[in-house]
């Protein structure tokens, strides 16, 4: 029965890892860029949350008002800085966003300190649900039913809409999309604010749950490219895949080997690179 | 990741008007100054509590600097919360700044680390770290240890709970898996079975952990009373978070054996806290004459309350430097000599260096979370349960110091 449990509870922990990676999955998807400052603006939407709710905003404004402001926030980096060195080789990306999460971190500590805070679920949602001998908050909860209908609303968005196609055309094939009218800088600037604004979300979500604290990105992060990894680089629906196995994967070891929970994960991604370099679901 | 050092010079030379310094200074060579190092991470997942040690060592170096009338300075060692940086970091300090005297360590493996090669190094440190071995099995010259290890923390909360509570009498445990966790949840295992108490289950995890639900889900599963948390710093909170999420507090007891005091009851908020037991080895309300006095002046200076970080640096660097100017230098032997069997009144009332193992000898306090509307300030998180001092003996915790 147990691990009945720890599959359900490893399910919602899968649909706040598909969130957090989903938005570094569609960066590097569309924009063929490795976004190593993407648990940073996960980390600036947690925070920007914890204020606005100290502020006295109830948690639903904050939420929304945080992403808005995390993917603003980043399409002006982008538009600013990061548009720069998309045509540089990947080790570029990774030299330069790295040291944005780097800033960004440290901007948090001295904006909000050193030691972190809490977040109260929102009302209604702080008591509860028992199944038999299980319980499971009704935050956590809620935010799987959430993330369930942004998926699905997310991938209607990327396949189902002229947005999406315009998106994807500048992804493949931007002199094309240029001579058709489009900016495809533009189109870069908004698909790097959706992303990072998916991340400003997950963090904002998770915030109820983790807390805050200036170094919960860099564990975000780690999270996230696992789940990328093991998805498949780009791939939407690999990460949605990926999220919910390294979920329930690192829930049911809680079990079966706690000390090596975290581990297995680390261990299932070095398969996957071993035996399928793409990934569960990446693009050829 | 980042490696900041820098360089404090904290105070020049003091008024001469000061009573006593004049000795004092004439003991120490012409113009020499003191050095402390404070190896503590300032960057990683103990920043929070590196940060507050920091200003705790130098208000430390500036109050013996005013009273002895001698040059204090401190050096910052970010250890980032690793042994290896850390050993690295303290090496470089003794070979490369000359300097004798450490204050710091807030992980029970960085210490344990480190107080081999301050003893290799013929120095001499004092650390606020838990596991039994640093004055146990380990124990050596150079180290000395302010905090109550595991075995008291644990004997001075688990106890006065069952006592309270005579029919909770099934337990289960949260443990991270290195030494100083291992350390809580072996003593944690001799008073259950001393007391006859069912241990229904642990759940062991790493240091690196953030989510809990698993972990709680296995605790809920196997139906116990009290479910007491070893693990320490972001992790005890995170726990202690997810734990009143999933509804815990009311259908058992919580217990946190080894909390990190003020830091910790800010970052997790009232609501949390109410209700739950901390084991803590300082509390900025203890009503004794020098947590008076260092309350009073660490408001005075930066407006805030002592928490537990800061004033374990505090003492430790207060103490190492005392017993310098009193040895005349800060060469590790005669700091050694000078700390050992000293009794003084500490911030938790009267406090003793025991000779045969460099352990301090002082209360660890257990402490119940308030509910909001019972807070008389700000910092007003907790009630004093009650406080204690439970050490093994030095032999029975396998010191055997070297000559």
């Amino acid at each position: 029965m147990i691990y009945l449990f720890q599959v359900l509870n490893g399910i919602g922990l899968g649909m706040l890892y598909f969130l957090l990676a989903v938005g570094l999955s569609v960066i590097f998807g569309l924009l063929q860029f490795v976004n190593f400052a993407h648990g940073a603006f996960y980390l600036l939407g947690a925070y920007l949350t914890y204020d606005l709710t100290m502020r006295g905003f109830s948690f639903w404004a904050a939420m929304p008002l945080a992403t808005l402001i995390v993917a603003g926030i980043a399409a002006l980096i982008e538009a600013v800085l990061l548009h720069r060195i998309y045509k540089l080789p990947h080790t570029f990306h990774i030299l330069v966003t790295v040291g944005l999460a780097l800033v960004v971190q440290e901007l948090v500590i001295i904006a909000w300190g050193p030691l972190g805070g809490s977040v109260p679920a929102p009302d209604g949602l702080q008591g509860v649900v028992i199944l038999g001998d299980f319980i499971y908050p009704q935050y956590r909860l809620f935010t799987i039913g959430f993330t369930a209908v942004l998926a699905g609303l997310l991938w209607w968005l990327l396949e189902g809409t002229r947005l999406g196609a315009i998106v994807r055309g500048g992804s493949e094939s931007p002199a094309n999309m240029a001579l058709l009218g489009y900016n495809t800088l533009r189109i870069n600037t908004a698909v790097f604010g959706f992303g990072a604004g998916l991340a400003g979300l997950a963090g904002a979500l998770a915030a109820p749950i983790r807390g805050v604290e200036p170094f919960m990105g860099i564990e975000a992060l780690s999270v996230a490219f696992v789940v990328v990894v093991i998805g498949g680089m780009g791939s939407y629906t690999g990460a949605l895949v990926a999220g919910l196995l390294v979920g329930v994967v690192q829930s049911v070891m809680t079990t079966l080997w706690p000390e090596g929970a975290r581990l297995m994960i680390y261990v299932g991604m070095a398969l996957v690179i071993a035996l399928m370099p793409r990934g569960l679901l990446g693009r050829a | 990741m980042i490696n900041r050092r820098r360089f404090l010079t904290t105070s020049t030379l003091a008024a001469a008007a000061l009573a006593a310094p004049g000795l004092v200074t004439r003991a120490l060579a012409q113009g020499e100054a003191l050095k402390i190092g404070v190896p503590v991470p300032i960057s990683g997942a103990f920043a929070a509590n590196g940060k507050f040690a920091t200003i705790g060592a130098v208000m430390a170096a500036e109050e013996v600097a005013a009273a002895h009338g001698v040059q204090v300075s401190t050096l910052d060692l970010d250890t980032e919360g690793k042994p290896a940086t850390a050993v690295r970091k303290v090496q470089d300090a003794l070979a490369q700044d000359g300097v004798k005297l450490f204050a710091g360590g807030i992980l029970s493996s960085e210490s344990l680390a480190m107080g081999k090669e301050v003893e290799r190094g013929g120095g001499a440190f004092m650390t606020t770290a838990g596991a039994d071995e640093i004055t146990g099995v380990d124990c050596n010259k150079a180290t000395f240890r302010w905090s109550v290890p595991t075995y008291g923390a644990i004997n001075e909360t688990v106890r006065p709970i069952i006592d309270a509570l005579p029919d909770a009498k099934k337990w289960y445990t949260i443990t991270p898996q290195y030494v100083f966790g291992d350390g809580l949840l072996n003593a944690a295992k001799d008073v259950f079975a001393e007391k006859g108490i069912e241990h229904v289950g642990n759940s062991y995890h790493s240091l690196t952990d953030k989510e809990f639900s698993g972990y709680l889900t296995n605790a809920i599963a196997a139906q116990p009373d009290v479910l007491l948390l070893l693990n320490f710093g972001a992790q005890s909170s995170d726990t202690l978070r997810q734990a009143v999420s999933f509804g815990l507090k009311q259908r058992m007891t919580i217990v946190v054996a080894w909390a990190s005091g003020l830091e910790q009851f800010e970052a997790l908020g009232p609501d949390i806290c109410e209700g739950v037991y901390f084991g803590a080895q300082y509390w900025h309300g203890a009503d004794t004459a020098l947590n008076r006095e260092l309350v009073a002046k660490v408001q005075e200076k930066h407006g805030f309350n002592p928490n537990y970080s800061f004033a374990g640096s505090y003492i430790c660097a207060k103490l190492l430097l005392e017993a310098a100017v009193k040895a005349g230098s800060p060469d590790g032997a005669g700091v050694a000599a000078a700390l050992s069997g000293l009794k003084y009144q500490g911030l938790t009332g009267e406090e003793e260096i025991r000779a045969a193992d460099h352990q301090v000898i002082k209360d660890y306090y257990l402490l119940k979370g308030k509910a909001k509307a019972d807070m008389a300030d700000k910092d007003d998180y907790a009630e004093v349960i009650s406080a204690g001092k439970s050490f093994l003996s030095p032999e029975d915790a396998g010191c055997k110091m070297p000559a």
